[in-house]
């Protein structure tokens, strides 16, 4: 809770809150990597896979989604609206409910289903924070809608009955009775399914200069947006298909997004961004590129099939989420409210820790390829891989909890 | 900033905490109840009404000399005068007996402790920071955790006692100027009260119910865990110094309870006792150290005066009325109810929430949450009926699916090692589908298969055992319920149907040993040896729990001839691929050279 009145409170409050989450996300991961190292080490009934949970939905829906709810506060200007008030309130009880959550998945309640574990009371406690959310950019858009052009009216509308849907959605998909189509032969999601996903990652990345309003124009032409709705296409049409990862169609929607390695950057290159957030920017692009070379890759016939359920993935993830995804929150938050995420050293030891985290598990997951029993029989190079990971871990903690505190101060 | 006052002020409140842990709290109620055990043909002694009597008049005097103090002023004085009264009354007690002898010391007791913690409570400021606060508190902490005080008779504690309150007299430094440096007070004080109370009654009852509880007392601070609880106690009170030295009060007290009540809920059941006992000394320093510095710094009282009733007030009714109730209802429970910790908490939460009114906006929508969270309509509300489907719940709560896949990829060497393939369709169509995402150890979708129902439940029990070097836990816990037998079954009936598929792969391969012989006694030292033991005669340490005892590897009776032609075939399906339906496992992660050096020892160790 803030006692001083800042002018963008609700965003500066959603910040605080996505770093606080990302600082309880990577705790949790280095008690993980403790606890492969030495099992006996777990604290009484409180196993590894009570805490995965716990690790991944911090960073989800703490550390990567409460900079986008900042992003909505700012689009639907809550902080200048009647609301205002209101907007710190309801970070804290999305916080709530994703503690609420933490202590339910700790005692073991999942749907089962990794990234979306909300179940019985953790799953009503998010979905009552998210009515929340939904009813206070109802209530700023009801009184200011006079106040915006007819445009961004009705952009502003739209988006708002599609937020109504959020948690329809979050039910539906939490429910352990529905499940995606998957590939058969890797028991993964399929290429189109990937493909889907992350279009809504470039859309939000072609968004956020724009509606940030970053001087300058972006290098995005005609031609990048046709490319945009082919692949939208591509994606539909794949989709219906289906298939596994032998298919030409399914490689062939993943090699849609390799165009996007490039036209990303370029487009972002026609802006100016502000001085505090080019580090980011820069690490955002860097990691973008690899992320989309990597996944290309990755679903190759052949290397998925030597890449899937090892390390390998793991270190995939890692290149996602603390790579790429850490970049795109840390640059959102700086550009929305003005304040760094980290100094230059902070930042340097993150991404040192990235790089080593994903080079030793990249290593092992294929060493693991070669033979599944890599892990059981290799103990001796699995215990070097696990506390290369453990020591990446803590320099990764010490740097975000150098962000937290550098930004509660700023 | 350090100095010989500090240093001693410090000491001082050590000496004085820690002949309230160790005397008051400790060795006089065990001397007492030694000397009014022996009258068990009195109803007054056998009942406990002697010893509630002594301690009710050990209270009154408590809180009276602590009223006196406020009446007469606090001086340094005084402290010496209570901690040398403290020190007698302790010197004294184990010569003394009958109701009337321990009444004595019991009014002498209470009447020093109310003298020199009230007059402690008032100078302090004068002499150190809050700083030091939290390291005195921790040193008595420590102290009384240390082995050769915590485990001595009480007699020898009480002298302890008295050799604490003596060296307290001793080091009382000469009165200091008053310091009008007042800390924020972040709630009034009679929310002060109420929550101190809420804290010390929990505690002084989970205390009391540990205390007497034999199992919990074992697995939160036995015998072997003193020195660690010494030094969590220790650690954890001077960083609470640092943290209300920096951030005040603010969030301090709810963080004591939170802990507190974790703490108290976990030491209930077997499994959590080591996590409770790790959160329990660290939620009693860190409210010890809040309750030792309030009066002084947070209770916003401007004169010396002031302050020295705010103590009296809050030490009366937080530390000697708190206390006194949470032993007096815990006197016939083993186990922490979970009725205390929501007491508490409903009191600790009330205090904050109308403390914090202006934050009203932020009580609505938290309080939506977790009422949401807490009081839906649960999607399961029925428990499952069969052990299959409890089992699989099991699997799902443990998250089992975050180190195991239920998916053989067609194609991969994933075939051999724990296949065969399974029939998409059937995969998919469970209901939460349990593919998996990542694997720390092997696929279980043929497991009921390949390993009988006792091998699964003894490898829960000790992975180690069987797969030296493993990174999976114990879990044990599991079976002191039904879960772990549910869990077995689950395993057991979901890979069962796969047992003709299973065979099919066994009786389709063949080794292809290429590389030099590998060392075969070092690899049934390591994979074998648990079970049919070193010489291979059958008596492994984990022999005795099978249904049935290994095979005497030595002298028979053998499931193959001599002379038979595809022995040596036989031999090492048996060792790749073990019996199924039988206790006798897989060890399917050998490679073919390691088979059959293997193989090779059997044919030695044979007859």
């Amino acid at each position: 809770m803030c006692d001083d009145a800042i002018e963008n409170e609700s965003v500066v409050t959603a910040s605080r809150h996505a770093l606080g989450w990302l600082v309880v996300g990577n705790s949790i991961g280095l008690l993980l990597s403790l606890l492969l190292l030495k099992p006996e080490w777990q604290p009484g009934r409180l196993t590894y896979g009570h805490w995965v949970p716990l690790h991944l939905n911090a960073q989800l829906y703490g550390w990567t989604a409460l900079p986008l709810v900042g992003w909505l506060f700012s689009m639907f200007e809550v902080d200048r609206g009647p609301a205002r008030r209101w907007g710190p309130p309801m970070i804290w009880a999305w916080t709530s409910a994703l503690a609420l959550a933490c202590f339910r998945w700790l005692s073991g309640e999942t749907s089962g289903k990794i990234f979306l574990d909300w179940r019985n009371g953790s799953l009503w406690g998010f979905l009552v924070a998210l009515g929340f959310l939904w009813a206070i950019f109802a209530v700023t858009w009801w009184r200011r809608k006079s106040e915006w052009g007819s445009l961004r009216r009705r952009i502003s509308l739209t988006g708002l009955i599609g937020l109504a849907f959020v948690p329809v959605v979050m039910w539906i998909a939490a429910s352990p009775k529905t499940y995606p189509p998957i590939d058969r032969t890797t028991g993964g999601p399929t290429g189109s399914s990937l493909l889907g996903s992350t279009l809504v990652v470039i859309g939000l990345m072609l968004l956020l200069p724009r509606v940030l309003g970053n001087r300058g124009e972006g290098k995005a032409r005609w031609g990048t947006w046709v490319f945009f709705g082919l692949s939208w296409l591509v994606f539909g049409l794949t989709e219906i298909i289906g298939g596994g990862h032998f298919d030409a169609w399914q490689i062939g929607a993943m090699g849609m997004l390799l165009p996007w390695a490039w036209l990303i950057p370029r487009d972002w290159s026609g802006f100016v961004w502000p001085g505090n957030s080019g580090v980011w920017r820069m690490c955002l692009v860097f990691w973008w590129v690899v992320l989309v070379l990597a996944g290309v890759a990755m679903y190759q016939p052949g290397v998925l099939d030597h890449l899937k359920f090892t390390q390998g993935l793991v270190a995939h993830s890692h290149l996602a989420m603390a790579g790429f995804t850490t970049s795109f929150c840390a640059l959102l938050i700086a550009n929305l409210t003005g304040r760094p995420v980290g100094g230059r050293d902070s930042i340097l030891v993150w991404h040192g820790g990235v790089i080593t985290m994903i080079g030793v598990l990249a290593w092992m997951g294929w060493r693991e390829g070669n033979g599944s029993d890599w892990m059981i029989v290799q103990a001796g190079w699995r215990e070097v891989g696990l506390i290369l990971r453990m020591l990446s871990g803590v320099a990764m903690l010490a740097a975000s909890v150098v962000w937290m505190n550098h930004f509660s101060k700023s | 900033m350090m100095s010989s006052v500090s240093i001693r002020a410090a000491m001082v409140i050590a000496a004085v905490y820690g002949y309230f842990l160790i005397f008051a709290q400790f060795a006089f109620i065990e001397l007492l109840r030694g000397d009014f055990s022996g009258h068990p043909d009195r109803w007054f002694f056998s009942q406990g009404f002697a010893e509630k009597l002594v301690l009710g008049w050990m209270a009154v005097a408590g809180i009276g000399a602590g009223f006196w103090v406020a009446w007469k002023s606090a001086s340094a004085g005084k402290i010496r005068g209570g901690l040398l009264l403290a020190g007698l009354a302790a010197a004294i007690a184990p010569s003394m007996s009958g109701l009337v002898g321990y009444a004595v010391i019991g009014i002498l007791t209470g009447a020093a402790i109310g003298i020199s913690t009230v007059s402690l409570a008032t100078l302090i400021k004068s002499w150190c920071g809050i700083a030091w606060v939290g390291l005195g508190t921790g040193l008595a902490y420590g102290c009384c955790n240390l082995p050769m005080v915590f485990l001595q008779s009480p007699e020898h504690q009480a002298w302890i006692a008295a050799g604490f309150a003596g060296f307290g007299a001793v080091v009382v430094p000469s009165r200091g100027n008053f310091s009008a440096e007042l800390r924020k007070r972040t709630l009034p004080f009679w929310g002060v009260l109420i929550v101190f109370t809420a804290l010390v009654w929990l505690d002084s009852a989970a205390f009391f119910i540990i205390q007497h509880s034999q199992n919990l007392k074992a697995g939160t601070w036995g015998e072997p865990l003193l020195w660690r609880n010494g030094a969590v106690h220790l650690v954890s009170a001077v960083l609470a110094g640092f943290w209300l030295d920096r951030a005040g009060t603010r969030f301090i007290l709810g963080f004591a309870w939170v802990l507190l009540a974790v703490a108290g809920l976990a030491v209930n059941e077997a499994a959590g006792r080591p996590f409770g006992g790790w959160i329990y000394p660290v939620a009693v320093s860190i409210y010890s150290t809040a309750l030792v510095a309030w009066p002084a710094w947070f209770s916003g009282a401007e004169s010396e005066r002031a302050i020295t009733w705010r103590a009296a007030w809050l030490f009366a009714i937080a530390g000697w009325f708190g206390s006194a109730n949470g032993i007096g209802m815990a006197q016939s429970l083993f186990n922490v109810p979970q009725a205390f910790v929501i007491i508490s908490g409903l009191a600790v939460g009330a205090v904050m929430m109308f403390s914090y009114r202006k934050y009203w906006r932020f009580f609505v929508p938290v309080a939506g949450v977790i009422l949401a969270g807490f009081f839906t309509i649960q999607e399961t509300p029925s428990r499952p009926s069969t052990p299959f489907e409890r089992g699989k719940q099991v699997y799902l709560s443990e998250g089992c699916i975050h180190c195991h896949s239920q998916y053989v990829r067609p194609g991969t060497a994933d075939e051999s090692y724990w296949g065969p393939v399974r029939e998409m369709a059937s995969t998919l169509s469970s209901r939460p589908v349990l593919i998996g995402n990542r694997r720390q150890g092997p696929d279980l979708s043929q497991v009921g298969a390949r390993r009988s129902a006792t091998w699964i439940k003894l490898h829960f029990l000790s992975p180690q055992s069987f797969s030296p070097g493993t990174t999976m836990p114990s879990f044990a816990y599991l079976f002191e319920t039904e879960k772990g037998a549910d869990l077995v079954t689950y395993l057991k009936e979901s890979g069962e149907p796969q047992i003709g598929r299973v065979m099919n792969v066994i009786s389709t391969w063949s080794p292809s040993p290429t590389g030099p012989s590998e060392d075969g006694a070092a690899l049934f030292s390591q994979q074998c040896a648990v079970c049919h033991g070193e010489e291979g005669r059958g008596n492994g340490p984990m022999s005795h729990l099978l249904g049935k005892a290994p095979a005497n590897l030595v002298e028979g009776p053998f499931i193959w001839s001599a002379d038979s032609p595809d022995r040596d075939l036989k031999m090492a399906r048996l060792i790749k691929f073990g019996i199924p339906g039988t206790d006798m496992p897989g060890h399917e992660t050998l490679t073919d050279d390691q088979i059959d050096a293997l193989q090779k020892h059997l044919l030695q160790l044979r007859k």
